[in-house]
Formats: structure tokens, C-alpha cells, sequence
């Protein structure tokens, strides 16, 4: 009753209003849009805004129809190829007719707007179904809105920088909704956003900086647990690269633009980009993801401790953990860096030159710290020392095909506490780290004694084959010259 | 000494008429020319023969012949058993030095024509003791279940099984199922320690005791000479001291063996890895093994390896039965045509073997 | 009258100094032949080839919440005593980058020092970085004694 009530309305209103837009502009070619607006509606209000619109599409190129009748019958006929408000995946149908179409955006209209949108949503997890089950979970309206769409550069674009965060959680941010799809999936991305520096200065204003879109993608959104995603910890380095390692990009910012070619460097980025161990740390592991921002100065050895628990432990119990602070040096970073952390090697320790104990630690100043940095040094040497020994012994002793199958246990034992002793430098006390050393040095002391006794075996070998062999000949002489002389005998009695 | 030795003697000479016996011991004799060294070799086969059951024995003490222990208890051996390591090497070895006097031992008793009328039997038994000797080599090549011995094993298995008609249930039998498993394992072991011991043991005694009521067979050119002319050496005391010495020296040379070539363990065998590139028999199967690599792959409605199987085994009953079919030998003649099998058949297994060896 | 004597007396001296030299030889012979043999049968030290299984223990020794490494060939492996009695056995190589594991009483877990790779009671990972739990193996318990045997 009430369609047909407007239906009538509609018709009385445009044959009124049909004559003086007919002598309008272009875009008054456009029947259903003139009738619509004097409707009201939010659509055909919204529509005159819209780029579709002052690229001379009409209402009829996305809900088919007719535009040019104003005979409502025939505009809004399924004869003409009208199909009404499109409901969930026909939505995005309609988009894609020209959207994916290159002889449509390309050759008419010049767009260098990329084709594949549709095709990447697809396979995007927007593109999985719906609770419904009956269309996708997101359509093109869902974040582009249906008829006022402007380029995203356009400041009123839903998917513009400034107001991309507020369109993604919409959905992102409702507990409600996203518990019918991934209960375990976190909905406060926006307020660790707010605190992030990515967040703050998006509330100020700066569309140059890092929004959802920027790291998610937009239409290819995978989950971050797909080796394809841009933010799988894989990929994730790369993907912040994207704009921070970008030199004029970052130039306004005042910030390094070096992160990525030293983490690809060093040692977490050896193991995570080359070797693909998950386990080891990309940038949102130091940095935090949505709520990204450096740890503070006294946090970073609760951020490296995250995985260096006992390093982390032993410094923060330790006299450096007060000294560092108050001086605002970044504990852990300040000795080791912290994009570029590479091997620790044993030069960092001690006094002598490449030590950073060195940089605080004098001869004549902080001499305590000086004495216990150099002892520690040359035990570790010790230790390196005895224990290539130990090996060396060992390869000796399996070179000449000694069985030393004990030998080379023990001889994790050796590298365990050499392992611990680096462990324990953080402690920066000298009994905790003697107290390993001198087990490293009994194990050390253990190989060798069982390698040399196996290395001994070998010559024993060699010189038991020499004594006998002494014994058969001197017993083969004797036989033959027995042999001989019975002979000789045997001849002579003949 | 001398009177308890004389007491002992008459003890058991009253019970076993031992007399007899040292009557014919005192008048054994071997003869003396230019081909006399080729005598030595069937006793140097005995003593390795018997190093063989001696080190087996106290081998036998520490292996254990199951899938998980095998190769882990050599090691044992090898690196914890005071002189293990000397006795394993010692047997690994003498069991190749056994196959290489061996056949040693019968080229030279084919070129002598030994093997003529009256010692028929004594040949055939040595056949079977060569048979007997290189089963035991093959069954023993397993026992270490490492890689190179697994794979021998599957490969030599394999073409027992491509002989027609009992190719397939022997294959079977010997494997202790379909493929090469623990059992197959276990199945070697009381061929090698238990079946083959026995019927050797029997073989032998039968060879010894021919050989003892025969003596040593002389060369035709020997036979010929005037019996003034024929030298002989008493085979007590002057033959046994001289191979006892020659024993001495095979001893030595295994000592040196052991230390200065230990035989290698290798890694365990791993059933379900790919057979490593270049799986090779053991040297004395070697030239069999080439040989099959060099027919082609069908001949006529045959495969090529039942082709190769069925001539080597026709070769093998021809060459067991030489003392019935070359009747020249045992009429006394010269019988040239013996020695140009044998030399072809020399030089051939010389050749194949090197060839094997080295590709 | 005397140069039979005379004649005889070079021979004899040389007959003996065979005499002991062949039997000085075949005495020490014997003694290089039978000293290995004897040697070889003495059982040794480490009784038997120990790799399918190894004996960790009297069960009434091992306190309960507690862990400790025992050589498994040349493999290290936890065994560990549960709060209730039960004992068990895993690798103690960490599925991360096999450092070797230790037991934390305090925390109950299984621990690797390395990188904070965390290991519950059941070898299962509930920490860290490690891609897998750890393998376990048998534990069999005969009379008071614990052995720790490879899952076959």
C-alpha cells in the first residue's frame, strides 16, 4: 500500500517537476536522480557528490533501469534492467561490472585505479560468508558507503587517512559483532591506536601517517597468522619499511630512516626474514602494533626480557639497573643496540679495545666496575680457550677412530656453561659469574682427560702391534732356524 | 718332561691303538718341486678358518643380534670391550683373507690338475666348502645392520630372487619375509653362527679325512720324474713346522691389519632411506655382480639378470664337475685346455672384480 | 780324545740358545695372544650396550617436583617427578635452538634459558619461542629402579 502511495506521488511529483529540469543541465538527463531529489532522499542527496556522478554515471548504470524515461514504469522495470536495491553480494556485483572491467575504466574513462579489487576481497578474509551464510561479509559499501563515494584522498571519503580508523571500527570495535565471527580476536586496536604515535598524530591531522589501511592493506586483508599477510611477522618488517625506511618520506618526522637495513642485519632479522623462525622478534614485538611507540627508556629491558627473561632479570637486580636509568641510558639498547643487535661478541666484554665497559669504566674511574669488567674478560677467554682445547682433543681423538661418544656429551656441558657465563655478565657480579666459569673449566678439564686417555689408546694400539709383532718374529726366527737345523740333521743322518 | 709325555702317550695308545696312527703320521710325507708353495694354501684356509671360529665365538659374547641392538652393540665392541676393537677387525679381516686363499687354493689345485682321479670328492667337498665359505661371508656382511650391508643385502637377495620358478620363495626364505627387515637379520645370524658352521664342520672333516688318506697330490711333470728323482720332506716335523711358521706370519699380517685398517662401522641401517649411489657387494661377489650389469636388460623372453643367474650357475656345476668330464687328467695326460679355462677364468674374475671395484 | 768334546760344545751352547729362544718365543706368544683374549672376556665397566634403554636411578631417590638431566647416548634427557609421584622423561634438547632444558621448580614448568622457551609437564610448549614439544620417552619402573627407555 505504501509503495504504491509513493509510487503515485512519485509519479504526480516528477511529470510536475519533469518539464523545467528537462531544459537542465547534462546531468538532468538523468530521470531517476530528478525524480529522487525532490524526494529527499539521502541517497540522491548524497549522490550529487559523488565522483560516479560528475564522471556522468547515473542511477541506472549501478541499479539498472532507465534514466532517460521519467515514466517511473518503464525507469524502474525489470524490462529495462532494473534490479532495485541490491542486497549483499549483488552489491558488490554491481560495483565490480565496471570496476573490474578494463575496457570500462581504462579505455573510457582513464582510470589508473587497479582492477582487482573484487578478486582480492575474494580472497581477503572480508571475502569469507557472513553469519548468514547467504553473502559476504563485506561489500564495497560497507567501507567506500553507497552513494556520496569520493576518492579517498577527498577529506570526506570514509576511507580517507583521517577517517579510515573510525570506518574499520565500526566493526572492528564492536564486541558484540566481532565475537559472532572471532571471539578471540581483540576489539580495542583503536584505543591502543590513540596512545601510538601513529594515532596521535592521525587525531592531529597528518594523513601521512600509518592507519589501519597502511599496514592491513585494503582490500587483500588477510589474517596476521597468513604467511601472504602483510602483517605476518615475515612480511612485517617490510611492510613498516614501506614508509620508515622511505628517507624523504620520513624527512618532516625528524626520525631515522635506517631500521629496516640494520634489523635485516642483525640477528632477529636473520632469524626471522631468512630463516622464518617465528619465535623471533618483528617490529611489533619491541613496538607494540596498534598502540606502536619506542619503549621508554626504563622499559626496554622488561621489553627485551619478554624473551631475554634471565638477562633481563640479572640486569634488573643488578647496580647497572639504578646507573642506567638515572643516567636515561636505554639499559639493554646502550651496550647492544637495538635494531642492529648482532652476536654478542666477547669483545663487548672486558676493557681492552670494541669493550663497551670500557666506555664507562676507567682505569682510574668507576675502578670497581673497571677490575670486575676485566676479570671477567679474561676468565671468559679462559673458558673460550680451555674448551677449543677440549674439542680439539676430542677431534683428534675421533680422527684416529677412538670412540668418544662420551667425550662429545660433556661437551655441552662446556658449551652450556660458556653460554651461561654470557648469561651471567648481566648480573655484573663477579662470584655469580666465577661460580659458572669454574664448572665450565671442571667439565673442560673432564673431556680432555677422557680425550687424551682415548688419544693415548691409539699409540698404545700401535705399540702393543710392535711388541708383538717383535714377539712373532723373533718366535718366526726361532722357528726357522729350528726348521734348518732339523733339516740339516735329517740330511746328514741320511 | 719327557717320561710324562711317554706315559701319557702309552696311556691312551692302550685304549685307541694311537700307534697306528703316529705309524702313519711318522711316514706321511710331502713332495718337494717347484710348485711345492701352492701346498700351503689349503692350511693357510684352515687357519683363517679357525681364527674365523675363534673370533666369532668372542664376538658372540658381546653381539646382540636384534634390529635395535646390532649395530649399537659393534660399537659396544668396538669402543668399550677391552680389544674388542682387535677382534672385530681381526674377524672382518680374515673372513676376506679366508675367500682370497680360498680361491687361491682351488685355481692352484685346477692348474696342478690336483683334482684328478682319486681326489674327485675331495674337489667336490672343496666346492661346497667354498660355496659354504662365501654364504658365510654373506650372511655375516649383514649381522653389523649398517647402511652399506643393508643394501648389499636387499640388492643380493633381490636377484636370489629373480631365479625362475625358486627365485621367489628362496628370496622369501632367506629374507625371513618380503624384505629385508629384522628378521632377515635375525634369520643371518643362525645361518651364520649355527647352519653354516655345522655343515661346514662336516664338509671339512670329509676334505681333512680325504686329504690325510690320500696325501698330497703330485704334479703330473713330478709323476713322470724316476722315483729317485722325486724329493720328498716329511710332513712331520718339517711341513708342519713350515706352515706353522707361514701361520705366524698370516697372524701378524692380521694384526696389522686390525690396527693400521680398522674396519669401519659406517651408520646404521635406515629402512626407509633411499639405497646410497654406488651400492657394492663385497669383493668376491663383485665380479657376478659387474657381469650383470653388462647384459642387457632383456634377452630373448628372458630378463637379462635370470640369464646372468642361470649361466653363472652353469658355470659353477661345470667347474664342480671338472674331475669327471676332463678324463685326459685322469688318464695322466697333460690337458692344456683345462689350463685355458682356468687362466680365462682368472683373469677374467681378476678383471670384472677390478672393474666392479673401481667404477 | 778331546775334539769330539770340543766339536760337540759350540753346537750344544747353540741348541740351548734355540731351545730358549723357540721356547722363550712361544711363551711369549702365548702371553700376546691370551693377554687380549683374557682382557676381552673381563666384562666392561659400562655392562652392556646401552642405547635402547638407560637406568636413571632408584625411584626412592628421586624427590617428587623435581627434574633432572640423564645421558641417554649421547642425548641429554629431562626426567622429571611429578608433584603426585609420577615420573617422566623428555628431551632435553629445546625445539627452539636446542640449547638444553632445565626443571623450575618454582614455576612447575620446564624451562630453556635461552630465549624463555617455557614447557609444561607433558613436554608441551606454553611459552616462548619453541615450534615443538619435546619428544618423550618411556619411563618403566622395575622394583626401585627407574629406566628410561626410546619409544619403540
Amino acid at each position: 500500500m505504501a509503495l504504491v502511495n509513493n509510487n503515485a506521488l512519485a509519479i504526480v511529483l516528477c511529470s510536475v517537476l519533469a518539464l523545467p529540469t528537462a531544459f537542465g543541465t547534462a546531468q538532468a538527463q538523468d530521470q531517476c536522480l530528478t525524480c529522487h531529489s525532490t524526494l529527499e532522499d539521502n541517497a540522491s542527496t548524497a549522490f550529487k557528490g559523488d565522483i560516479h556522478f560528475r564522471n556522468g554515471l547515473t542511477c541506472a548504470s549501478c541499479h539498472g533501469g532507465d534514466s532517460h524515461t521519467d515514466d517511473m514504469e518503464k525507469a524502474m522495470g525489470t524490462a529495462a534492467g532494473f534490479i532495485g536495491v541490491p542486497k549483499g553480494d549483488r552489491i558488490s556485483v554491481a560495483c565490480a561490472k565496471c570496476h573490474s572491467d578494463a575496457g570500462v575504466m581504462v579505455k573510457k574513462y582513464n582510470s589508473a585505479i587497479p582492477l582487482d579489487q573484487m578478486e582480492l576481497v575474494e580472497g581477503s578474509v572480508h571475502g569469507k560468508l557472513s553469519t548468514s551464510g547467504r553473502e559476504h561479509i563485506a561489500q564495497c559499501t560497507s567501507c567506500h558507503g553507497a552513494h556520496g563515494i569520493v576518492t579517498k584522498t577527498n577529506r570526506s571519503s570514509p576511507v580517507h587517512p583521517l577517517n579510515l580508523p573510525a570506518t574499520c571500527t565500526k566493526c572492528h570495535s564492536d564486541a558484540t559483532f566481532m565475537r559472532t565471527y572471532n571471539p578471540s580476536l581483540p576489539v580495542d586496536q583503536l584505543e591502543k591506536y590513540k596512545t601510538s604515535v601513529h594515532g596521535k598524530r592521525n587525531k592531529n591531522g597528518d594523513p601521512k601517517t600509518a592507519e589501519c589501511a597502511s599496514c592491513h592493506g585494503s582490500h587483500e586483508i588477510l589474517s596476521a597468522k597468513d604467511p601472504r599477510s602483510q602483517v605476518h611477522p615475515t612480511k612485517l618488517p617490510a611492510t613498516c619499511a614501506k614508509c620508515h625506511s622511505d628517507a624523504t618520506y620520513m624527512k618532516p618526522y625528524g626520525i631515522a630512516s635506517d631500521q629496516f637495513e640494520q634489523f635485516a642485519r642483525s640477528v632477529h632479522g636473520q632469524a626471522l626474514l631468512e630463516k622464518k623462525d617465528l619465535g623471533a622478534p618483528a617490529c611489533n614485538d619491541c613496538h607494540g602494533n596498534h598502540g606502536a611507540a619506542p619503549p621508554g627508556v626504563e622499559s626496554v629491558s622488561k621489553v627485551c626480557g619478554t624473551c631475554h627473561a634471565l638477562n633481563a632479570e640479572l640486569f634488573s637486580s643488578s647496580p647497572h639497573k639504578k646507573a642506567f636509568d638515572s643516567r636515561k641510558l636505554p639499559e639493554c639498547e646502550t651496550c647492544h643496540g637495538n635494531h642492529e643487535i648482532v652476536a654478542a661478541k666477547d669483545e663487548l666484554l672486558g676493557v681492552g679495545e670494541g669493550a663497551v665497559c670500557a666506555w664507562c669504566h676507567k682505569e682510574n674511574s668507576n675502578i670497581k666496575g673497571y677490575q670486575i669488567a676485566r676479570t671477567m674478560r679474561s676468565l671468559a677467554d679462559s673458558l673460550i680457550a680451555s674448551e677449543e682445547n677440549a674439542i680439539m682433543l676430542v677431534d683428534e681423538a675421533e680422527q684416529k677412530g677412538m670412540e668418544v661418544g662420551e667425550a662429545k656429551f660433556k661437551l655441552r656441558e662446556i658449551r652450556q656453561a660458556r653460554l651461561e657465563t654470557r648469561t651471567k655478565v648481566h648480573s655484573f657480579d663477579l662470584d655469580q659469574f666465577s661460580e659458572v666459569a669454574t664448572r665450565g673449566f671442571g667439565s673442560a678439564a673432564k673431556v680432555s682427560t677422557e680425550a687424551s686417555q682415548a688419544i693415548d689408546q691409539y699409540y698404545f694400539r700401535r705399540w702393543g702391534l710392535f711388541i708383538a709383532s717383535l714377539i712373532i718374529t723373533i718366535l718366526a726366527f726361532a722357528l726357522y732356524i729350528s726348521i734348518r737345523r732339523i733339516e740339516k740333521e735329517q740330511v746328514q743322518n741320511r | 718332561m719327557k717320561t710324562l709325555w711317554n706315559r701319557t702317550f702309552t696311556w691312551i695308545d692302550e685304549r685307541v691303538q694311537l700307534s697306528d696312527v703316529m705309524h702313519f703320521l711318522e711316514k706321511k710325507s710331502v713332495p718337494v718341486h717347484s710348485h711345492s708353495v701352492w701346498y700351503y694354501f689349503g692350511g693357510v684356509s684352515l687357519f683363517l678358518f679357525i681364527i674365523q671360529v675363534v673370533t666369532g665365538i668372542l664376538l658372540l659374547l658381546y653381539y646382540k643380534g636384534s634390529e635395535e641392538l646390532a649395530f649399537e652393540s659393534i660399537q659396544f665392541i668396538m669402543a668399550k670391550v677391552e680389544f674388542g676393537w682387535l677382534i672385530r677387525s681381526i674377524h672382518s679381516w680374515a673372513a676376506n683373507l679366508f675367500i682370497l686363499s680360498a680361491f687361491i687354493h682351488m685355481f692352484s689345485v685346477l692348474f696342478e690338475k690336483a683334482y684328478r682321479k682319486p681326489r674327485e670328492l675331495t674337489w667336490l667337498s672343496g666346492m661346497i666348502l667354498l660355496f659354504l665359505g662365501m654364504g658365510f661371508g654373506f650372511s655375516g656382511y649383514l649381522l653389523p645392520w649398517n647402511e652399506v650391508s643393508f643394501f648389499a643385502t636387499k640388492v643380493g637377495t633381490d636377484i636370489a630372487g629373480v631365479l625362475p620358478v625358486v627365485g621367489e620363495p628362496l628370496m622369501v626364505f632367506l629374507r625371513g619375509g618380503e624384505d629385508v627387515t629384522g628378521a632377515t637379520l635375525s634369520r643371518f645370524f643362525g645361518f651364520h653362527v649355527a647352519v653354516l658352521p655345522g655343515i661346514f664342520t662336516v664338509v671339512l672333516g670329509l676334505h681333512l679325512l680325504l686329504v690325510q688318506r690320500q696325501g698330497m697330490s703330485k704334479p703330473l711333470s713330478y709323476e713322470r720324474l724316476p722315483a729317485t728323482d722325486q724329493k720328498t720332506m716329511p710332513f712331520f716335523p718339517n711341513f708342519m713346522l713350515r706352515d706353522l711358521l707361514l701361520w705366524l706370519l698370516v697372524l701378524n699380517l692380521l694384526a696389522i691389519l686390525a690396527v693400521f685398517f680398522p674396519w669401519e662401522l659406517g651408520v646404521k641401517a635406515d629402512q626407509f632411506a633411499p639405497a646410497p649411489a654406488g651400492i657394492k657387494p663385497e669383493w668376491y661377489f663383485m665380479f657376478m655382480f659387474q657381469t650383470l650389469k653388462y647384459i642387457p636388460g632383456e634377452l630373448w623372453f628372458l630378463e637379462g639378470e635370470v640369464v646372468g643367474i642361470l649361466l653363472f650357475s652353469l658355470a659353477g656345476v661345470v667347474w664342480m664337475f671338472i674331475p669327471f668330464w676332463d678324463k685326459k687328467s685322469s688318464r695322466g695326460e697333460e690337458n692344456r685346455f683345462i689350463n685355458y679355462i682356468g687362466l680365462f677364468a682368472l683373469i677374467y674374475i681378476i678383471i670384472l672384480t677390478t672393474i666392479g671395484w673401481l667404477s | 780324545m778331546d775334539t769330539p768334546t770340543t766339536l760337540d760344545q759350540p753346537q750344544h751352547s747353540k741348541r740351548d740358545f734355540l731351545k730358549y729362544l723357540l721356547g722363550g718365543g712361544i711363551l711369549a706368544w702365548l702371553g700376546a695372544v691370551f693377554y687380549p683374549v683374557f682382557a676381552y672376556l673381563k666384562p666392561p665397566k659400562q655392562g652392556d650396550v646401552e642405547v635402547t634403554s638407560v637406568k636413571a636411578g632408584k625411584l626412592s631417590e628421586i624427590e617428587k617436583e623435581s627434574g633432572v638431566i640423564v645421558r641417554f647416548g649421547n642425548k641429554p634427557v629431562m626426567m622429571v617427578r611429578t608433584a603426585e609421584g609420577e615420573v617422566r622423561a623428555f628431551s632435553a634438547t629445546c625445539t627452539h635452538l636446542d640449547c638444553t632444558v632445565q626443571f623450575r621448580k618454582d614455576t612447575g614448568v620446564i624451562w630453556c634459558a635461552c630465549h624463555n622457551g617455557k614447557y609444561d609437564l607433558n613436554g608441551r610448549v606454553v611459552g616462548g619461542p619453541p615450534p615443538r614439544p619435546l619428544d618423550e620417552y618411556r619411563v618403566i619402573i622395575q622394583a626401585d629402579e627407574v629406566i628410561i627407555s626410546s619409544r619403540t
